[in-house]
């Protein structure tokens, strides 16, 4: 297959972030140090060379990125300081947006003004949306059961609506990338049976990010601190959307507490607090590699996210000490975050949830097919005339 | 002629002022115009050709630090308009070493000789001063000693000063010299002896530059010579001294690897070839003549006086060469190489002092053995003789080199040297598997890419791809590498790991540029006057520089700047017109100058 150089390709990943990568000269110490570089997939410094070269049909088709959790070790090598781990995390960036066929994502990772714009766009029209279904029906000093001013039938399905949404694109995304990963950038033949038989890398990577942490032994971090907090983030989300998603009605009915519901939304909400904290510290501090250059969107995902969480308390708290007005207007709050977010998930940073348990997926069954390839060019012998 | 003057700066140079220097050339005669381009747009075709027929312009002058990246578009220009290509001048601002305090006035010189049509070093003579005939080479190393014979063979008197005990320098120490696997010291020692029996040579060894004073041609220098405690004249170098020596300490000649006692002789060719006293470990010293002093007891010469003074020698020279060599970065501070945790990780030096068969083990390249020490129960890496040949050996190149955490420079010889110790340890140990990791491979001298094809040929696996970490895995060393070209990870079990280190200026260099007044760069090296046309020169009038405090070189390049050197000299010795400093020759000497020139 030939391939086409696109020349501009590394100014163009520039706005995703990676500004060095024409520094590098190709020493392979990044490569030598990453704990996760294998023979199969040699990264960063290929990735590095392939950006050089424009080689962008390669890349949309390297899993590579994926591979990677920026533990910095990289970077911090680099004898050119071409910033290898940073690449790493543009090249993300832009699978993500190469994922996404609607073209959002790219307009989002290229343009913060754009992306600040929609989220504010999107939750004005929330808010309107809900005061108007609120006020129409409802009333503003009743929380829960009948002539609520947001009831959780309602919600419900609201709830469920852009879940819906959210799926379809997720999906869509998720066909396309293992599209472009496993049909245009496999060139043997894959099994389906290997497909079935890895099916156990995708709750397996999802649930522990064994990756994550073994990325963190060589690191200066205290022990697995942003492999724990990233975990507890993670729980914490799932649960939380679970919770959302499916136990609306039994979480909003109150005021008392019910523990068996509550104590998964209580853990949950220790999980995103925790790690969202700790994450914004970190970018302020700017105290390990990884946290050096924040990208707009970075901003974006972590402010909106202790936002939702903020609100989220807030609104529990007024509604269980019986402030249904304040529990009510800070249910509207709580809604303009969570809308938008809920939407850009498939479009931002969000969306590694399912692309790294995907992209772990894939590549073990691209290893297990490339070593059944290279066994039968092995044991078939070829006849030259 | 009609001149018109273009300003090329490719970036900002924060030294100049464009702006006032185009204001004083647009004043020069038959100036017509005066434009400032930049690099984006580059000056279209079109627009040359316009001002060059608009104005009628017989000459053309492009100015700037690197104006020879635009003369083929005004070559174009001019072929096309008709005017004559030959008269395009440029006036590099680099290139004639406009920087410092009068840079301004530097760059008004360089243009005011273009637009006369004059070369600037013809018109930039400085001069004036009555030439001392001494000369003083400041460093006894290859270039050093390259220097004196050249000057003092042609008869003019040397002062050779050298801060260790012996001249020879680092090219002593080595085993072989690169491409052709000469010995090094069959080509240094000759020329060591001939320095040192020399009549027009005076060897200050253990000596260190004080204080200068003076004006170029005449410099009052002042000298500190250490003691050597021993007399070079009657010492016989019987070594009886040093078998009663009761202090050990590492020997420097012998790069850390063995030990020698506190009076000794660096190595058995040393010039002076006498013993000299470690005034820092002996201690008879140390305690004020309190206690030990064997030697002096026992000497059968009686040359060993421990109670000697140190010695203030002033001397008056016309001319001063720097030859003060380079140092090997503290690879301590690279970490993942595991330098002084590891004991058989070596640097460069450590193993050119392993293989040289005058080094500690006799030339048999051996892995270091573990010893008790019988009176403190310590235990101790050392090499002896009877140590086990290593099995696999990992040379990686580039260790502080083109790194911008270290040097950001190449240091130029280390490709060359790792590829030798491929060849020797193929040669004398059997078996023995070398792997190379390098960057880019650097030959580029006369014979040396013959010289890497070869070492390839020899069985040598040349890795393309740096090694960032050497590690122990039960026991057994593992270099881990990249190897590009055959796109895989590789992880090697390795018994010994040689650190091609990078090269850094001399401890004494920045001591040497403060007293002397001589620029160094941003790395640390001496800045010569100008790089391509006169490199041995420095902005201080009869002040040279030769070797590798000027950049790294290799022993050909530093033997043939030492050599452009003596001929600079030379010059100033014998053509009667004295010298002065270029950096204190004025805009209106070089202009008056220049015109004086026109007229002719």
């Amino acid at each position: 297959m030939a391939i086409r150089v696109n020349p501009t390709f590394i100014d163009d990943l520039n706005r995703y972030g990676a500004e060095d990568v024409q520094l590098c000269y190709q020493c392979g110490d990044c490569s030598t140090v990453c704990p996760h570089a294998d023979d199969m997939y040699i990264f960063p410094r290929k990735s590095m060379r392939f950006l050089q070269m424009g080689l962008e049909q390669k890349i949309e088709t390297t899993l590579e990125p994926w591979l990677c959790y920026y533990c910095g070790q990289c970077s911090i090598q680099c004898p050119r300081e071409a910033d290898p781990g940073e690449t790493m995390m543009s090249l993300r960036r832009w699978l993500i947006s190469k994922y996404d066929f609607t073209g959002i994502a790219r307009k989002f990772f290229k343009s913060r003004l754009t992306e600040v714009l929609t989220i504010i766009t999107v939750a004005v029209i929330t808010a309107v949306f809900l005061l108007f279904y609120g006020f129409s029906g409802g009333n503003l000093t009743i929380y829960d059961g009948k002539g609520a001013f947001l009831p959780s039938t309602f919600i419900h399905r609201f709830d469920l609506t852009i879940g819906g949404v959210l799926l379809i694109f997720l999906l869509t995304n998720a066909i396309h990338m293992w599209y472009l990963v496993m049909i245009k950038g496999t060139d043997f033949p894959v099994p389906w049976w290997i497909y079935i038989k890895q099916l156990y890398q995708l709750p397996w990577h999802f649930f522990t990010q064994k990756r994550y942490s073994e990325c963190e032994k060589k690191q200066e971090h205290p022990v697995f601190m942003p492999w724990l907090i990233h975990l507890g983030l993670m729980f914490g989300y799932v649960t939380m959307l679970v919770l959302v998603m499916v136990f609306i009605e039994q979480l909003q009915a109150g005021p008392e507490i019910r523990w068996q519901v509550h104590i998964f939304g209580y853990l949950a909400t220790i999980g995103l607090l925790t790690g969202t904290f700790y994450f914004i510290r970190n970018r302020i501090r700017k105290n390990y590699v990884q946290y050096k250059k924040s990208h707009g969107t970075d901003w974006v995902f972590v402010i909106l996210l202790f936002y939702i969480v903020l609100t989220g308390i807030l609104q529990h708290v007024f509604h269980r000490t019986g402030l249904n007005v304040a529990a009510n207007i800070t249910y509207v709050i709580h809604l303009m975050g969570v809308v938008p977010w809920l939407l850009r998930m498939p479009f931002s940073k969000w969306s590694h949830l399912i692309y790294r348990p995907l992209a772990m997926y894939f590549a073990e069954i691209r290893r297990e097919a490339a070593a059944r390839q290279a066994s039968i060019i092995q044991t078939v012998p070829v006849l030259i005339k | 002629m009609r001149t018109g003057i273009f300003f090329c700066q490719v970036q900002d140079n924060m030294n100049l002022n464009i702006d006032a220097i185009a204001k004083y050339s647009a004043n020069l005669p038959d100036v017509e115009t005066v434009q400032i381009l930049r690099l984006k747009p580059l000056p279209t075709i079109d627009f040359i050709c316009g001002q060059i027929r608009s104005n009628r312009l017989e000459r053309i002058v492009l100015a700037g630090d690197m104006p020879g990246y635009f003369k083929p578009v005004f070559t174009k220009a001019a072929a096309l308009t008709g005017a004559n290509t030959d008269e395009i001048r440029l006036a590099s601002f680099q290139e004639h070493g406009t920087k410092g305090e009068n840079a301004m006035d530097r760059a008004k010189a360089i243009v005011a000789c273009a637009v006369l049509g004059i070369p600037f070093p013809l018109a930039a003579v400085p001069g004036g001063n009555p030439v001392n005939h001494a000369t003083l080479i400041i460093g006894g190393g290859i270039a050093g000693i390259q220097s004196a014979l050249e000057i003092a063979n042609a008869g003019k008197q040397v002062y050779l000063i050298e801060q260790t005990g012996t001249i020879g320098g680092h090219m002593a120490m080595f085993d072989k010299t690169f491409p052709t696997l000469d010995c090094a010291a069959c080509i240094l020692t000759p020329k060591m002896v001939s320095v040192g029996q020399h009549e027009m040579i005076r060897l200050l060894t253990r000596s260190n530059v004080v204080a200068v004073s003076g004006k170029p041609g005449a410099y009052r220098v002042k000298i500190r010579q250490k003691a050597r405690f021993v007399d070079v004249k009657s010492c016989v170098a019987c070594n009886i001294c040093a078998e009663v020596c009761p202090v050990k300490v590492k020997s420097e000649f012998d790069a850390g690897i063995s030990l020698r006692k506190a009076i000794y002789i660096p190595f058995p060719q040393a010039v002076p070839n006498a013993y000299l006293v470690d005034e820092t470990s002996c201690t008879y010293i140390l305690s004020e003549g309190q206690k030990c002093g064997a030697c002096m007891k026992k000497c059968p010469k009686e040359c060993i006086n421990l109670n000697e003074k140190d010695k203030i020698i002033d001397i008056e020279v016309g001319n001063i060469i720097l030859a003060t060599g380079y140092e090997f970065l503290d690879v301590g501070k690279i970490e993942q190489y595991g330098y002084g945790v590891y004991p058989n990780v070596l640097t460069s030096i450590e193993f050119e002092r392993l293989t040289n068969a005058s080094g500690t083990t006799g030339g048999r390249i051996v892995t270091k053995t573990k010893v008790t020490d019988k009176k403190t129960g310590k235990e101790q890496w050392i090499f002896s003789p009877e140590g086990m040949p290593p099995k696999s050996v990992a040379l990686i190149h580039c260790v502080g080199s083109r790194n911008k955490k270290y040097n950001p420079y190449c240091s130029r010889v280390c490709c060359m040297y790792s590829l030798k110790f491929a060849h020797l340890l193929k040669e004398k140990v059997p078996n023995v598997n070398v792997y190379e990791f390098y960057i880019d491979m650097r030959a580029f001298g006369k014979g040396y890419e013959e010289f890497a094809e070869r070492i390839k040929q020899e069985g040598t696996f040349v890795v393309r791809g740096h090694s960032a970490s050497v590690a122990m895995k039960n026991g057994q060393m593992v270099v881990r590498g990249e190897d590009i070209f055959n796109d895989r990870l590789v992880e090697f079990d390795v018994d010994m790991v040689v650190l091609a280190v990078g090269l850094i200026p001399s401890q004494g260099t920045e001591e040497i540029s403060r007293l002397l007044g001589v620029q160094r760069d941003s790395d640390g090296w001496f800045s010569e006057l100008d790089y391509n046309g006169s490199p041995t020169d420095t902005d201080k009038g009869g002040i040279y520089v030769a070797g590798m405090c000027q950049a790294p070189k290799d022993i050909p390049d530093t033997v043939a700047q030492a050599s452009a050197v003596a001929a600079g000299v030379l010059r100033s010795l014998t053509s009667g017109k004295g010298i002065g400093h270029m950096s204190s020759l004025s805009l209106s000497e070089i202009e008056s100058r220049a015109k004086k020139i026109h007229t002719i």
